[in-house]
């Protein structure tokens, strides 16, 4: 089955277990999959509530600790980086699409961080009181393009964390 | 992507990745799509173990699966030459798709890169893409995987290993912002081979 493509180089075809039997007759059809995972969907979002408010807690709980940290201890940034992700990757699936967005601004500014750059808590705690916002009922399924000053402005802020030079030219 | 149908009843999946809730949503869409076996993991010790110690037949991993990260998980899997699942499909879960990072995943190994946070239908496409298509591996002294020649228009003849392809094992990637995060379908075309031949 291999093929020589250069003296030391072989190349050859896969078909892997998976593969094979995923291709039998008999499996569910996309459309009726992506139905039965919406039902799925809508009975994990009944927790996602209390997941979000504990995860929430605990992102806040870190950057706290950050306020307290020696200079070059980005280790609150790690810890804060980590719930941010738990919260950026469930957040559009579930619905929350706005929590998403500002967590995943958080990311990067934690990546930053842990990478060099100082701490701008102010910076932080605005994207910190968007989310309080953005959990809150009358928000939380609406979507960044809906609240435009609210995610043009986070954007910006953004923008000004990772390169303050933007700050002083506009 | 594709409208093809799949059938996952009695294959064996391994969806690795730290946070609960997200694998939790993963099983949820995998169980909806006719799976019924499938094993969580939470990070990259506990995932080398069971895929050095059973049959595996395709692993969803994080990127940022702790301590090592997912595309170390990827690489150790793919040059152990005694693995019963060296050549098992591999599907990295990434909440960060910089061009740079969906390039050493694929440098690493893995058949496909799927941005979190991911829908159940860029799930149920890119395990159907999977599906149907086998891909050539390459075995040299430096690589074991998944062909990563793919069509790089408007290159003359379309085919060919981009000279940045590389073959050890793959860097850490830096965490500091240098490129846009690349949407799925731009991802996607990163993974498809120009040929299989």
């Amino acid at each position: 089955m291999a093929d020589k493509r250069t003296d030391d180089t072989n190349s050859f075809l896969v078909d892997t277990y998976f593969q094979k039997m995923a291709r039998r007759s008999g499996g569910i059809p996309r459309e009726q999959a992506l139905e039965n995972a919406q039902f799925a969907i809508d009975k994990i979002r009944l927790g996602f509530g209390d997941w979000l408010d504990a995860e929430s807690d605990a992102l806040i709980a870190e950057i706290r600790k950050g306020t307290m940290a020696s200079p070059g201890d980005v280790r609150w940034a790690e810890a804060a980086l980590t719930h941010a992700r738990q919260i950026r990757d469930v957040g559009t699936t579930m619905g929350f699409e706005l929590v998403s967005f500002i967590t995943n601004n958080l990311c990067e500014m934690f990546e930053a961080i842990i990478t060099g750059a100082s701490p701008r808590n102010e910076m932080i705690n605005c994207h910190i009181d968007a989310l309080l916002l953005a959990k809150q009922e009358q928000y939380r399924h609406l979507r960044p393009e809906q609240l435009p000053e609210l995610s043009g402005g986070l954007r910006r802020i953004l923008e000004v964390a990772n390169n303050p030079a933007v700050a002083t030219e506009k | 992507m594709t409208s093809q149908t799949i059938n996952l009843k009695g294959l064996m999946f391994i969806v690795a990745d730290p946070n609960p809730y997200f694998s939790r949503i993963v099983v949820g869409l995998l169980r909806s799509f006719g799976a019924n076996n499938i094993a969580e993991v939470r990070n990259s010790f506990d995932a080398i173990r069971t895929l050095n110690g059973q049959k595996v037949d395709i692993l969803l991993c994080d990127e940022k699966l702790p301590p090592h990260g997912g595309l170390q998980v990827a690489h150790a899997i793919r040059k152990k030459k005694d693995n019963d699942n060296r050549t098992v499909p591999i599907l990295i879960m990434a909440g960060d798709t910089r061009e740079s990072i969906v390039k050493i995943a694929r440098d690493a190994g893995a058949n496909m890169v799927i941005a979190k946070p991911l829908s159940p239908a860029s799930l149920y496409d890119r395990l159907t893409w999977i599906a149907f298509n086998p891909r050539q591996f390459i075995d040299t002294a430096t690589y074991f995987g998944p062909d990563r020649r793919f069509k790089v228009e408007p290159i003359p003849d379309g085919v060919g290993q981009r000279k940045g392809d590389k073959t050890e094992a793959p860097p850490a990637p830096s965490s500091a912002p240098t490129s846009p995060a690349m949407a799925q379908n731009e991802i996607d075309t990163l993974f498809k081979p120009a040929r299989t031949g």
